[in-house]
């Protein structure tokens, strides 16, 4: 008994586009901070590995920005939507406004980042909404394998002594003000809930996803993120970084409108 | 992609402890195929061996199963006294004996045509 996009109430339906941004944003703009790696990875395995995890991501945001073209349906395509905002009018979570940064930084926010991606992807895929169940329970088959390699790899940081876990702990703490902001509330998310397209509010996802992280974090002797600093904002006023590194994804699309990617 | 690995980017010798070392990587391209060697990566273990096995030779669908051995696991043989010895062996050959025309007498006898070829 799925809603079609006519169906949908006018406030679930807002609530649902900013959601479905939210999501893609996110994927977008890690996809693309990531895949900076690409010929500089420390080991060249790796650099393929990086590469291919962000072309991931890159897909996943290119599903959530056709699905999101559907349902707001007022003439712009998922390539529009990607590229042709100013960098004020993209809403992914703070956490990724930080800049890749060094190896440990890059793994440390993909682990952050990829579990709470994991809970609110679970939270979506028995929704009610059609179009997104089944999209999400596709990227889900695909974002195991994200864990699985983050996973090998902050282990790996937080184990070695010496530079590899203090690099770890400097960007942990680095990141320490924006690394809930992935579960943030949206607004008018309770309407969601209602129509049962997601299982749960922000603030319940958050707990879940603190409950998945707690025992890697207590093993490895990690410090546990706080609470992020102000969640009201947590996906609108971007950094420089993040301003720079719209400059660049936007390059091609400025150059040639009709470049398909 | 540049000639050299950029200047950080690790030799196999160094990276404290945490050695590279060559994994061999076989592959079943689709069910009922047997596993046939794909080629290899350089890894500090054995998890990281399967991740970037998958990367390299199951990224594009391309593999149903993936078996990682670190090659030094192996069990190498290449000597040329056991496996290319210097007398003659043709006697260990089945060559010598020829069965076409054995065959055709006995289709001739029978009378049946022969087979015709397998396809695939």
């Amino acid at each position: 008994m799925t809603a079609t996009a006519e169906e949908l109430l006018p406030a679930t339906r807002n609530a649902l586009s900013l959601l479905l941004l939210a999501m893609a944003d996110d994927e977008f703009v890690i996809g693309f901070s990531d895949s900076e790696w690409t010929g500089i990875a420390p080991l060249l395995e790796e650099d393929v590995a990086m590469s291919s995890l962000a072309q991931d991501e890159l897909g996943h945001a290119q599903a959530l920005y056709r699905l999101l073209a559907e349902l707001v349906d007022d003439g712009r395509d998922a390539d529009a939507i990607a590229f042709d905002r100013p960098p004020e009018g993209y809403y992914h979570a703070r956490l990724l406004d930080h800049p890749r940064g060094d190896w440990a930084n890059t793994i440390g926010r993909r682990f952050l980042y990829d579990t709470a991606d994991s809970i609110r992807l679970e939270a979506l895929a028995a929704g009610s909404w059609g179009p997104l169940a089944e999209l999400v329970e596709k990227i889900r088959r695909e974002e195991r394998y994200h864990l699985l390699h983050v996973g090998a790899w902050l282990e790996r940081l937080a184990a070695a002594p010496g530079e590899p876990r203090r690099r770890l702990l400097e960007a942990l703490e680095r990141m320490a003000p924006d690394a809930a902001t992935v579960l943030s509330p949206l607004p008018d998310e309770a309407s969601l809930v209602l129509a049962g397209i997601v299982d749960a509010t922000s603030d319940e996802l958050e707990g879940r996803w603190r409950a998945k992280i707690r025992p890697a974090f207590e093993r490895l002797d990690l410090p546990m993120p706080p609470a992020a600093t102000d969640p009201g904002s947590s996906r609108t006023h971007h950094s420089d970084a993040f301003r720079w590194l719209h400059g660049e994804f936007t390059a091609v699309r400025r150059l040639d409108r009709e470049a398909p990617w | 992609m540049t000639d050299s690995p950029p200047p950080d980017r690790p030799s196999a010798e160094a990276s404290d402890g945490h050695t590279l070392e060559p994994w061999e990587v076989f592959r079943r391209e689709k069910e009922g195929d047997p596993m046939r060697h794909g080629g290899s990566v350089m890894a500090p273990d054995a998890e990281l061996a399967v991740h970037y096995a998958r990367e390299m030779y199951g990224r594009r669908q391309e593999s149903v199963r993936l078996w990682v051995v670190r090659r030094s696991d192996i069990h190498d043989l290449e000597d040329v006294d056991l496996l290319q010895p210097p007398l003659d062996r043709s006697f260990k050959k089945p060559g010598g004996y020829v069965m076409r025309d054995k065959l055709a007498a006995a289709r001739e006898r029978s009378g049946k045509s022969k087979p015709k070829a397998r396809s695939g």
